[in-house]
């Protein structure tokens, strides 16, 4: 090469230009590309599977020694017993915002239910090309289709961004390119949050006059249809909020409730709930149990004097 | 030749590739992890000549464009591992003391790796993709580079052997 082999550089030309028109048919979109992922896709979910029943249990070792003794199995109950107990807490709130509106509109029955299909991730995604994304074990054979809600017990997780035959891509909150329409649940105010690669997204509110709070809680917004988003599915909470002064929209940075790092299940809305569930899944802040004071005073005992 | 030599490699490049997929990717590492199928590809291409290295990167890239896990589009990956395989290649090519140095070839696929994936995000940029928060970005690059600069250690010995296995013998032959 550095002798001037012609060659050599021809070869180069030739496969920087198969390259750019790789790129350039893909971005036209043809069908053939698209194929060409779909199709290894399907056969590697089944490796995938398989590799995910006998590694993670390894992988699981290595975090337990990392987390100092910890076990994976108690954090596991716990983690369970917590969404378990949020999930009471929501249904609570389901019920009580169902009982109101009926009382309040008589004809209008409470809030419908999301139809979901439960799914195990069997892959998480590589960060090498910036994004974040799991893979999960069920697809197009279980009802699932692209662009549906992806939630877990905490609130949501992302949205089925390709389904193949038996798994999906499900492209997670935080990923850089993720955007959804969100809604402040206590003054229903309504933004972009967008991913940030971290478990910090960025709400971005289209008036600059609301008065966020940090501790607000922000849920989707929904779509048409139902797809991408269902309406009212918790997404995180306000962490700080940047109000400057002559800026023309309001930023906040929102902590999403799930923990993307920690997903071994999730849920796929296959069906959108009939009636928007407004604010009924905003998980309710525990109430601190009053600790009874007790005061005692101090009573000098009667010394006999010599 | 070059073909030939490209042909035998691939079987290898397709079982790095599965292992990338299939195992790596079911750990949660410390900043994201690394790239094995990536680390491979570049002690691959600086053990070859230029030419050899500008084809190992354009299979490699391939590959990476066909992973689920890639949200670019296809090509993305191909294009930046070309020109990564060709350079990193034409970097040590004829400099016998540079491909004997292991600690050089070290350092050399660390900040090799760091490069090639701040291209991908660059090239991204330019094709319209999001890439998130300045910071995340930082932390991902400077946390593969020092995970290329763990893991490359232990896997460049595997990658020469099985290099020189099969190509300096049979060019022998």
């Amino acid at each position: 090469m550095r002798q001037g082999d012609n060659r050599g550089r021809l070869l180069l030309i030739s496969l920087i230009v198969t390259s750019l028109f790789l790129i350039t048919l893909d971005l036209r979109g043809v069908g053939l590309i698209s194929g060409l992922r779909s199709g290894t896709q399907s056969a590697l979910s089944p490796v995938q599977s398989v590799a995910a029943d006998v590694f993670r249990p390894v992988g699981n070792f290595f975090s337990d020694i990392l987390r100092l003794g910890r076990t994976r199995g108690e954090i596991e109950k716990l983690k369970a017993a917590n969404e378990k107990l949020r999930q009471t807490l929501i249904n609570r709130e389901s019920a009580d915002q169902e009982l109101l509106q009926l009382k309040s509109t008589l004809d209008l029955a409470g809030t419908a239910k999301y139809k979901v299909v439960n799914a195990k991730v069997i892959s998480l995604g590589s960060t090498s090309s910036f994004t974040q994304t799991i893979t999960i074990d069920a697809g197009t054979n279980n009802g699932v289709r692209q662009n549906m809600t992806v939630i877990n017990g905490l609130g949501l997780v992302g949205i089925v961004k390709l389904a193949y035959p038996n798994s999906s891509l499900i492209q997670l909150s935080s990923d850089p390119a993720f955007r959804v329409g969100a809604r402040v649940a206590r003054s229903q105010e309504i933004g972009i949050l967008s991913g940030q690669g971290t478990r910090t997204g960025v709400l971005q509110l289209l008036d600059n006059q609301t008065n966020l709070k940090v501790g607000d809680v922000i849920l989707a917004r929904g779509s048409q249809n139902g797809r991408p988003f269902v309406p009212g599915v918790p997404i995180g909470e306000v962490t700080s909020v940047d109000n400057a002064a002559g800026a023309i929209t309001q930023t906040a940075d929102i902590k999403f409730y799930v923990n993307f790092s920690t997903l071994s299940t999730v849920a796929i809305v296959v069906s959108a709930p009939k009636l928007d569930p407004r604010d009924i899944l905003v998980p309710r802040q525990p109430v601190p149990t009053p600790v009874p004071t007790v005061t005692i005073y101090a009573q000098p005992t009667e010394t006999s004097t010599p | 030749m070059v073909a030939r030599r490209f042909f035998i490699a691939f079987p290898i490049f397709v079982f790095v590739f599965l292992i990338q997929e299939t195992v790596i990717n079911q750990f949660t590492l410390f900043g994201g992890g690394f790239s094995l199928f990536l680390l491979f590809a570049l002690l691959w291409s600086a053990l070859g000549t230029p030419e050899v290295g500008a084809l190992t990167g354009f299979g490699a890239g391939l590959m990476m464009d066909l992973s689920q896990t890639t949200s670019g589009p296809m090509g993305q990956w191909t294009l930046i591992l070309i020109l990564a395989g060709f350079a990193i290649s034409y970097l040590g090519y004829g400099d016998d003391n540079y491909r004997s140095n292991p600690i050089s070839l070290v350092l050399t696929i660390a900040g090799a790796v760091a490069i090639t994936r701040f291209l991908y995000l660059i090239l991204g940029l330019l094709l319209g993709s999001d890439v998130g928060s300045l910071g995340s970005i930082f932390v991902s690059l400077l946390t593969s580079a020092l995970w290329s600069l763990a893991i490359v250690p232990i896997l460049m010995p595997v990658v020469t052997r099985i290099h020189e296995t099969l190509f300096d013998s049979k060019s022998r032959i």
